[in-house]
């Protein structure tokens, strides 16, 4: 009785048919929300298109971006703000989560209180460090006139390296709390046996640190890593608050600049050209990425 | 005969449907910068009275967005019938064909200089609506306190020793300088450039007359006032001047004659032209906004006979005296009596248009815009020699226009 009803289902719709409806939402999402979107950017970087129209002008704008040391020179910024903020916020994510992993009284309202800068939107929040950045009416410069660090108003935002700096330190501001939670969730994963384990063979909190708790949350490191890197690299509501990109260009990355080029300047066709370079130069920096945390993996025995 | 009455019958039908279709626009206006003006209101409501069945959607929407909203509207097929607008947005309309000449009387009295903000090779594009020009703002009490007497400079050496002499003497900064990635650095710039005789694009020919010795003297000057300014002007546009204004952070900044209201008033405060180049005589910028008449919308000429309403000599007068505008009109010529820009600090705002300049038209906006901020942040930062920035600047407008 039960086979041939199932033998009726089977007849009714096969099973690869099952599959394929299954999947069809989800790949008509993603065709709808990514792979349209992506075709229709890789299409426009060959054209000439702005407000009036557009006209194929084949791969000028990709020879344009490659003669341009402008262009270079944003590609450089771009991953050095990456480089930076990421690192930043690993390191500092990853001691805030085993400050609050420890056993003090109060954790609970620490964890709480590590959230903010993460809860509260982005924009807020600049426009708060945009007031801190003030060099006339801003407490860090009011802080460091008073203590004689300098014997003037300080405008954060008005140098070039000064800017970035600030920019930098705004935007690990903002990712550290999600590093810290994730970073936190996976060492409350991490078994209990192997510290007491280690402990009873009189390993040192540091030894076991090194040898229990980073082998055991790598995976998470890897992918939290590599997903920072990806928000970092297209970060653009805390340089635009904050300086626009300015000055002269010096807080300028790749994302920035593509949208000045293609909305603020309505260059639809370059701004697509920057566009598809962003999602390459993320591409290749995800695989090479992968390919050399996979060894990383590998060495800390992690599958 | 039947066939006859039928035709009749059709024709007549089509004919009411047509008047019902004229008589029922919706003119869909929109007014940059947040809020609609009292006296712009007035004309408005005046308007649809007038017109049967013809209604205004007038939306108000905040100078931030509000460009690139009527340009995106329009670019798309869906242009509002009619907007307020930048003059400086009128050559990307027209170059893409996104709007239709204004029909200005020609008899009009306009100020010197104000159809040239709307003029783009001999035709108007825009019905211009509100006009504005530059003076410097001087706190008597920051200047007396340094031991100066609190006198309007004439030349750019007496406002320099001006402000030398608050440095030296208080706490305070002599000038406060606009630099920041944003639209009023190159106006700020403009006013000097052009109380220094310098033109920036020729209006007759079209020609990029930037690359000069004019504008060498004035970004040197630029490069000189820096010593002598707030700190990092690179991080502040004009309008956050008016706070160290006000805070006493500055004893000088140029602004618009709003800004007499805006400042603090137990400011002893002193309005003069903005001081004169060693090329020039004192001028400004003379910036306008303008209304178009979007092309498409089906009803263009309601929105020019609203446009011309609107712009007209009794609501303009009505929309500049209540607004405290630089007078758009030559109201005096027009018969007017007992204006309100006769006396006070309106002369330091008037008595300069005819020396004054235009924000430059060019199609692609916001690169003319970051090639003077690429300049003025360049002498701002001493990233480059005078001769070496204005070069560059040349260039990048060549490539601009």
């Amino acid at each position: 009785m039960v086979r041939s009803a199932e033998k009726k289902r089977r007849a009714v719709v096969s099973e690869s048919v099952f599959a394929w409806l299954l999947v069809a939402p989800a790949m008509l999402f993603i065709a709808v929300i990514v792979a349209w979107p992506l075709a229709e950017t890789i299409r426009l970087s060959f054209m000439e298109a702005g407000l009036g129209g557009e006209t194929y002008v084949g791969l000028e704008h990709y020879q344009d971006l490659a003669e341009s040391k402008k262009f270079h020179r944003t590609i450089v910024r771009t991953f050095y703000w990456m480089f930076l903020s990421v690192s930043l916020k690993l390191v500092l994510g990853l001691i805030g989560a085993v400050l609050l992993n420890a056993a003090v009284p109060g954790r609970a309202l620490f964890r709480v209180l590590v959230m903010p800068p993460w809860v509260i939107p982005i924009a807020i929040g600049c426009i708060g460090w945009l007031w801190l950045y003030n060099g006339y009416f801003g407490i860090l410069s009011g802080v460091a006139q008073k203590i004689g660090l300098t014997d003037g108003p300080f405008e954060f935002l008005a140098y070039k390296s000064s800017a970035f700096y600030s920019a930098v330190v705004t935007d690990v501001w903002v990712g550290v709390p999600m590093v810290t939670l994730f970073f936190l969730a996976a060492m409350q994963g991490v078994s209990r046996d192997l510290y007491e384990a280690a402990w009873v063979d009189g390993a040192g909190r540091w030894y076991r640190f090194r040898r229990i708790t980073i082998p055991q949350i790598m995976p998470v490191i890897v992918s939290m890593s590599l997903l920072s890197a990806i928000f970092t690299f297209n970060s653009f509501e805390i340089i635009w608050i904050l300086t626009e990109g300015g000055p002269r260009g010096a807080t300028t990355t790749l994302i920035v600049d593509t949208y000045k080029t293609a909305i603020g300047n309505y260059k639809f066709g370059e701004g697509s050209a920057r566009a598809v370079i962003i999602v390459m130069l993320l591409g290749a920096f995800s695989l090479a990425y992968l390919f050399f945390l996979n060894k990383v993996n590998k060495k800390y025995g992690v599958k | 005969m039947k066939t006859m009455h039928i035709t009749l019958g059709a024709a007549l039908l089509s004919c009411s449907a047509l008047t019902a279709q004229a008589a029922d626009a919706n003119l869909h206006f929109i007014m940059c910068g947040g809020e609609v003006r009292e006296a712009d209101q007035a004309v408005v409501d005046q308007f649809i009275a007038d017109h049967e069945g013809v209604t205004v959607n007038l939306e108000a929407v905040p100078w931030g967005t509000c460009q690139d909203k009527s340009l995106t509207l329009a670019a798309a097929g869906d242009p509002p019938s009619i907007a307020y607008m930048g003059s400086r947005t009128l050559r990307q309309l027209a170059n893409n064909d996104l709007i239709v000449p204004a029909n200005i009387d020609p008899e009009t009295p306009f100020q010197d200089g104000v159809l040239n903000t709307v003029t783009i090779e001999g035709t108007a594009w825009g019905y211009p609506h509100a006009f504005s020009t530059k003076a410097l703002y001087l706190n008597c009490d920051l200047i007396e306190a340094s031991g100066q007497e609190c006198a309007a400079p004439a030349t750019w050496d007496d406002m320099y020793a001006l402000a030398k002499g608050v440095v030296d003497n208080t706490d305070a900064a002599g000038v406060g300088l606009a630099g920041k990635d944003f639209d009023n650095t190159m106006h700020q710039f403009l006013n000097y450039l052009y109380s220094n005789g310098g033109v920036v694009i020729d209006s007759a020919t079209g020609e990029n007359m930037l690359d000069s010795q004019q504008t060498r003297e004035t970004l040197e000057f630029y490069g000189k006032l820096v010593d002598v300014a707030q700190d990092g002007p690179t991080a502040w546009e004009r309008d956050q001047l008016k706070d160290l204004f006000n805070d006493g952070q500055i004893a000088m900044y140029v602004s618009g004659p709003w800004g007499y209201g805006q400042h603090n008033e137990d400011i002893n405060q002193l309005v003069a032209p903005v001081p004169a180049g060693p090329s020039g005589e004192s001028g400004t910028i003379l910036i306008t906004d303008s209304i178009v008449v979007f092309k498409g919308s089906g009803h263009e000429d309601l929105a020019h006979e609203l446009a011309q309403r609107i712009t007209s000599g009794d609501s303009q007068y009505d929309l500049d005296s209540s607004w405290g505008l630089t007078p758009i009109l030559d109201y005096a010529a027009m018969g007017k009596t007992d204006l309100y820009y006769a006396d006070g600090i309106w002369p330091n705002f008037t008595a300069t248009i005819s020396t004054g300049g235009p924000e430059p038209l060019v199609e692609d906006f916001k690169s003319l815009q970051s090639v003077f901020t690429n300049m003025v942040q360049g002498i701002i930062l001493k990233d480059d020699t005078v001769d070496n920035l204005v070069t560059i600047a040349g260039e990048e407008l060549d490539e601009a226009l």
